[in-house]
C-alpha cells in the first residue's frame, strides 16, 4: 500500500502540471468542436460526408504509415549495428544521429529542398553520372514528403531502440549459439523477441508523432499534399471554421487512444511501457 | 551476433542519409545571395557577420537557450519520475497515465496553442518568459516520459527490490540503483525535450509577441522575408558546437580508459 | 559545458542591450527629452501588427516616424503576424494587444461578418485619400498590391498570355499559384476568356475546373518568399505572385524571371482594427495619419506596395511608376477586385479552393 502511494507522489509532479498548462486548456478547445457552429455533432458528420476532409485523413494516414515502417526498419538496423560496434564507432555514429537533431526542422526542411528539387544536386549527380536523364520529381509530392519525415524521425526511432537493444543480456544471446542455434536463429528466436518492445515503443513514438507533423509536409509537399496538421492550421488561422479544426483535432485524440487500446490488446502493455 | 558486412553497410549508410543535409547547410551558409542557396559568383562571410553583428539573432539565440535549458530541466525532473511511478504501480492506471502523457505529442500543436493563449490572458502570462517556459516544459514532458519508460522496460525490478532488503531508503535506491541503470533513457529524453523547445514554433508564434523573440521566430522571420541565409549560419555553428563537443568527450573517455 | 553562471550574466547583458536599443531609437524620434507630464498627457500609445521581416523596418520609417513627429504620441510595431484566427482569439478572450492589423480581404471578409473587428471611422479617416472602391467597412486601403504572372525567359521566349499558363502544348513545365484562391479565380476566369471588367460575380465552378484541370501541373505556394524561389530555381515556367516578389524576383535574377502587369489582378491591403482596441480612437488618428502620400511613397520605395492614395502619383519618382501597381498606366492593363464580393462569398469560395487542392 505504501509503495502504491509513493508511485502515485513521484507521478503527482507531472501529472498536475500536464493537467493543468496542458489537459484543462487542451479540453475547453476541444469543447469548441460540439460548440461552433452550433451545438451538436455536426461537425463530427463531416467526417462521412466530406470527401476533402476525408482525403486530407486518408494521405495522412497512408504517409505515417509509410514513414513509420521505413524509419523502424533503418532504425533497427543503425541500433543493432551501434549496440554491436567498437566504442569509437559507435560514438561517431552516435555523433551522426544527434547532430542533425540541432538543425532546425525548418532548416531541414529547405536543405532537402536543395538537394532534392528539379535542379538540386541529387538529380543533377544523378544526370551527371549518366543515371537519368530527366529530372526524377523527388521533391513537392508524397516521396519528398516522406523523405524529410524519415529523416526527421530516425533520431526518434533510433535511441529508444538503441536503449532497448543495450539491455538485452549477451550471455542469452551466446547461450542461443552454444546450444547450436545459427546466427540467423539466435537473432530471430532471441534478440528479435527481446527487443521487441522497444520496436512498439518507437513505432508508436514515430507513428503517433507523424501523425500531427506540421512544417515539413507544409513544405516539401509543394502546397498539395496537405496533411491533417495543415489542415487544422488552415481552419484556426484562415478561414476561422475552429469548429471543424478542433473536431478533426478531437478525432486525431480518439484514434491514439483507441490504438493504443487496440495494441494493449495484442501486446501486453506492460511488457510495451516498463514493468515486468 | 556481430552484424554481417551487409547490415554494418545499410547501417552507416542511413547514417550518412542522417548527415546529407549537413553537408549542405555549410556550404549554403557561405552563399552570396541574400536568399537560402549555394554559392554562385563566390563565397561569402556575410551571413555569419550578420548573425554575430546582430543583436536581435544574438538575443534570440540566449532567449532560447535559456528557456530551453530551463523547460528542459522541469520536464526531466517531472518526466523521469512519472515514468517511474507508473513502472512501480505496473497496473492499469500506470498504464492510462503513460497514454494521457502521449497526448500532448499526438494532437496538433496549433489546437493546443489556441487553447493556452486562452488560458495565459487569464493568468497574464502572455508574452512572458514563465509562460513560455511551461509551456515548452509541459510538452517536453512526453519525450521523457516514453524514453524512461523505455529504458525502464528494460531494467531488471529485482535489482530495486534487493537494494531495498539491503536496506536502502526508497531515496537511496532512486539515486543509487534505479537511475544509474536508466540514464540512457534519461539523457536520451533530455536531449528531446531541450529540442523540442530549442525548436518549437507554433506555440511561440501564438503566445510570444515582442518581447520573447525565440530562435525559430526569429528564423521564421526571415523565412517568410526572404529565407534568410542566416539560419543556415545558425545550423552550422550549433552543429559544429555539438560536434567539439562529442568530440571532446570521446578524447576525455578515452584518456579514462587508456 | 555551458557555465550557467556567465550565460546568466550574458543573457541580463543582451536584454539590457535590447532595452538600451529600444530608448536610443526613441530619443533619436526626439521622445526620451519629454517630462512626464508632456508623456501622461500623450494620446495612448497604437500597436500595429504586421508579418514581420523588412516590413517591419519599412513601415517604421514610413509610418511611425511620421506619426510620432506629427501627433507625440507613440506607434510600435509588432512584427508577429496578425492572422484572422490571432484577431478572433484575442477579440474573444478580450485581451485585444494589436490597434491595427496589416490584413486584406481575406481579414475584412472572414472578420468583418463575425462581429470581430471595428468598423472604421470615415468621420476622422479619409474617404478621399483612398482610390475609388477600396475603403469599406472593417477595412481601409492602406496600400495596393497585384497578383501578377511572373515567368522564366529561358523557358517561355515571348511574353505569355493568361491562357498560356493553361498550354502544355506550347509551354511545358510546372507552374505556380497561391494556396489561396483570392485572384486565382480571377485570373483563371480571365484565361479562360471572360472579360476584365466582367468577374463579378465570380463564376467559382467554372474557375475550379478550370484549375482543378491542370492540377497535377500545379505546386502552390504558401509564403511569398516560397513562391520567389519556386521560380528562381527552375521548379516552375510560370507562376502568379504578388508584384511585390515578382520584382524582387527580376532584381536578384537580373531579368531572367521578368513579369508584367498585364492580366494581373489589384488587390488592397486593408488596416483593420480588431474589436476592442486598447488605444481606442486614436487609432483612426493613426490611421488618418498613414493616409499622407509621403509615408505610402516610401512604402513603395522600400517594399514595392503602391500608393493607395491617389495624392501619391505625382510624387512617385519616375523609375518606379513602372513597379507601381497602382500607377494609372498599370491600373489600366489590370482587373480590380471587388471587395463587396469577397466580404460575402470569401469565406465559402476560399474552403471550396482549399478542398480542391486537397482532394
Amino acid at each position: 500500500m505504501n509503495d502504491r502511494r509513493s508511485a502515485w507522489l513521484l507521478i503527482a509532479p507531472a501529472l498536475l502540471l500536464v493537467g493543468v498548462v496542458y489537459f484543462l486548456p487542451l479540453a475547453r478547445v476541444l469543447a469548441i468542436s460540439v460548440m461552433e457552429p452550433e451545438p451538436g455533432l455536426g461537425n463530427y458528420a463531416l467526417l462521412f460526408t466530406s470527401a476533402p476532409i476525408q482525403r486530407v485523413l486518408l494521405t495522412t494516414l497512408r504517409i505515417c504509415v509509410f514513414t513509420t515502417s521505413i524509419t523502424l526498419v533503418l532504425a533497427y538496423v543503425v541500433a543493432y549495428v551501434l549496440t554491436h560496434a567498437r566504442p569509437t564507432a559507435q560514438r561517431l555514429m552516435m555523433l551522426g544521429v544527434l547532430l542533425p537533431l540541432w538543425m532546425s526542422v525548418l532548416v531541414r526542411a529547405f536543405a532537402w529542398v536543395t538537394l532534392l528539387r528539379r535542379q538540386g544536386l541529387v538529380n543533377n549527380a544523378l544526370i551527371g553520372m549518366g543515371a537519368i536523364d530527366e529530372p526524377l520529381a523527388l521533391m513537392w509530392n508524397e516521396i519528398g514528403v516522406t523523405i524529410g519525415m524519415v529523416h526527421y524521425m530516425l533520431p526518434l526511432g533510433i535511441l529508444p531502440l538503441w536503449a532497448a537493444m543495450r539491455d538485452i543480456d549477451g550471455r542469452v544471446l551466446a547461450a542461443s549459439r552454444g546450444l547450436g542455434a545459427s546466427a540467423t536463429q539466435t537473432f530471430v528466436r532471441v534478440f528479435l523477441p527481446l527487443s521487441l518492445p522497444g520496436v512498439i515503443g518507437a513505432g508508436l513514438l514515430v507513428f503517433i508523432f507523424s501523425l500531427g507533423f506540421f512544417i515539413t509536409p507544409a513544405i516539401l509537399g509543394g502546397g498539395k499534399t496537405i496533411m491533417v496538421a495543415e489542415y487544422i492550421n488552415v481552419q484556426i488561422h484562415e478561414s476561422l471554421r475552429w469548429g471543424v479544426g478542433t473536431m478533426i483535432a478531437s478525432t486525431l485524440v480518439a484514434t491514439i487512444f483507441a490504438l493504443m487500446f487496440a495494441l494493449s490488446r495484442l501486446v501486453d502493455l506492460r511488457t510495451l511501457f516498463g514493468a515486468k | 551476433m556481430n552484424p554481417t558486412r551487409l547490415t554494418r553497410s545499410v547501417g552507416w549508410a542511413v547514417i550518412c542519409f542522417l548527415v546529407l543535409p549537413i553537408t549542405i547547410v555549410f556550404p549554403v551558409s557561405l552563399t552570396d545571395k541574400r536568399y537560402l542557396s549555394l554559392p554562385e559568383e563566390g563565397i561569402s562571410f556575410k551571413h555569419y557577420v550578420n548573425l554575430f553583428g546582430s543583436a536581435e539573432w544574438l538575443g534570440s539565440i540566449g532567449q532560447s537557450l535559456y528557456i530551453g535549458v530551463v523547460a528542459t530541466a522541469i520536464s526531466v525532473t517531472a518526466g523521469t519520475l512519472c515514468a517511474i511511478g507508473c513502472w512501480r504501480l505496473s497496473s492499469r492506471a500506470g498504464e492510462a497515465v503513460r497514454a494521457m502523457m502521449l497526448v500532448p505529442i499526438v494532437v496538433p500543436t496549433i489546437v493546443y496553442a489556441l487553447g493556452i493563449y486562452r488560458f495565459w490572458v487569464d493568468l497574464r502570462l502572455l508574452d512572458t518568459y514563465t509562460g513560455v517556459i511551461l509551456v515548452h516544459a509541459v510538452t517536453g514532458i512526453p519525450y521523457v516520459v516514453v524514453t524512461v519508460s523505455t529504458a525502464l522496460a528494460g531494467f531488471d525490478a529485482r535489482l530495486e527490490q534487493a537494494a531495498r532488503n539491503l536496506g536502502a531508503s526508497a531515496f537511496q535506491t532512486l539515486r543509487r540503483v534505479v537511475l544509474p541503470g536508466i540514464l540512457p533513457g534519461v539523457v536520451s529524453g533530455a536531449i528531446f525535450a531541450f529540442i523540442h523547445s530549442w525548436d518549437e514554433l507554433v506555440i511561440v508564434l501564438f503566445i510570444a509577441s515582442r518581447a520573447v523573440f525565440t530562435l525559430p521566430r526569429r528564423i521564421w522571420d526571415g523565412i517568410n522575408e526572404h529565407l534568410d541565409p542566416t539560419m543556415a549560419a545558425v545550423a552550422t555553428i550549433m552543429i559544429a558546437l555539438t560536434a567539439v563537443l562529442l568530440v571532446l568527450d570521446l578524447r576525455m573517455r578515452r584518456r579514462k580508459e587508456g | 559545458m555551458i557555465k550557467l553562471q556567465t550565460f546568466a550574466e550574458d543573457f541580463a547583458e543582451i536584454r539590457a542591450l535590447g532595452r538600451r536599443g529600444v530608448l536610443g531609437g526613441a530619443a533619436a524620434l526626439g521622445l526620451a527629452g519629454a517630462s512626464g507630464a508632456a508623456r501622461a498627457q500623450a494620446p495612448k500609445e497604437v500597436v500595429l501588427c504586421n508579418f514581420g521581416g523588412d516590413a517591419v523596418k519599412a513601415m517604421t520609417e514610413a509610418f511611425v516616424v511620421p506619426y510620432e513627429k506629427k501627433t507625440g504620441g507613440k506607434m510600435v510595431i509588432d512584427g508577429s503576424g496578425p492572422s484572422n484566427g490571432k484577431i478572433k482569439t484575442m477579440v474573444m478572450a478580450k485581451n485585444v494587444t494589436w490597434d491595427v492589423a496589416d490584413s486584406g480581404l481575406g481579414g475584412t471578409g472572414e472578420l468583418g461578418p463575425a462581429g470581430l473587428l471595428e468598423e472604421i471611422d470615415y468621420s476622422v479617416v479619409d474617404k478621399n485619400k483612398v482610390l475609388s472602391g477600396f475603403a469599406y467597412k472593417y477595412g481601409v486601403c492602406n496600400y495596393m498590391f497585384s497578383t501578377v504572372m511572373a515567368w522564366d525567359t529561358a523557358k517561355v521566349k515571348e511574353k505569355p498570355t493568361l491562357a498560356d499558363f493553361f498550354d502544355f502544348k506550347k509551354y511545358p513545365g510546372k507552374r505556380l499559384m497561391r494556396k489561396d484562391s483570392q485572384a486565382m479565380y480571377e485570373l483563371a476566369l480571365m484565361a479562360d476568356g471572360v472579360p476584365k471588367d466582367q468577374l463579378y460575380p465570380l463564376d467559382v465552378p467554372r474557375a475550379l475546373k478550370k484549375i482543378a484541370a491542370i492540377k497535377k501541373d500545379l505546386l502552390f505556394w504558401g509564403t511569398g518568399a516560397e513562391s520567389q524561389s519556386m521560380l528562381r530555381d527552375g521548379e516552375v515556367v510560370m507562376g502568379w505572385l504578388w508584384n511585390t516578389r515578382a520584382t524582387l524576383l527580376q532584381r536578384d535574377t537580373k531579368g531572367k524571371v521578368t513579369f508584367s502587369f498585364d492580366g494581373g489582378l489589384l488587390q488592397p491591403g486593408l488596416w483593420v482594427v480588431p474589436k476592442g482596441n486598447p488605444a481606442g480612437k486614436q487609432v483612426w488618428v493613426a490611421i488618418a495619419s498613414m493616409q499622407e502620400p509621403e509615408g505610402q511613397v516610401k512604402l513603395l520605395a522600400a517594399l514595392g506596395n503602391g500608393p493607395a492614395n491617389p495624392a501619391a502619383a505625382p510624387l512617385v519618382p519616375a523609375e518606379l511608376k513602372p513597379l507601381d501597381p497602382a500607377s494609372p498606366d498599370n491600373v489600366k492593363v489590370q482587373a480590380k477586385i471587388d471587395g463587396e464580393w469577397y466580404e460575402k462569398n470569401y469565406a465559402r469560395t476560399r474552403q471550396e479552393f482549399l478542398d480542391m487542392i486537397a482532394s
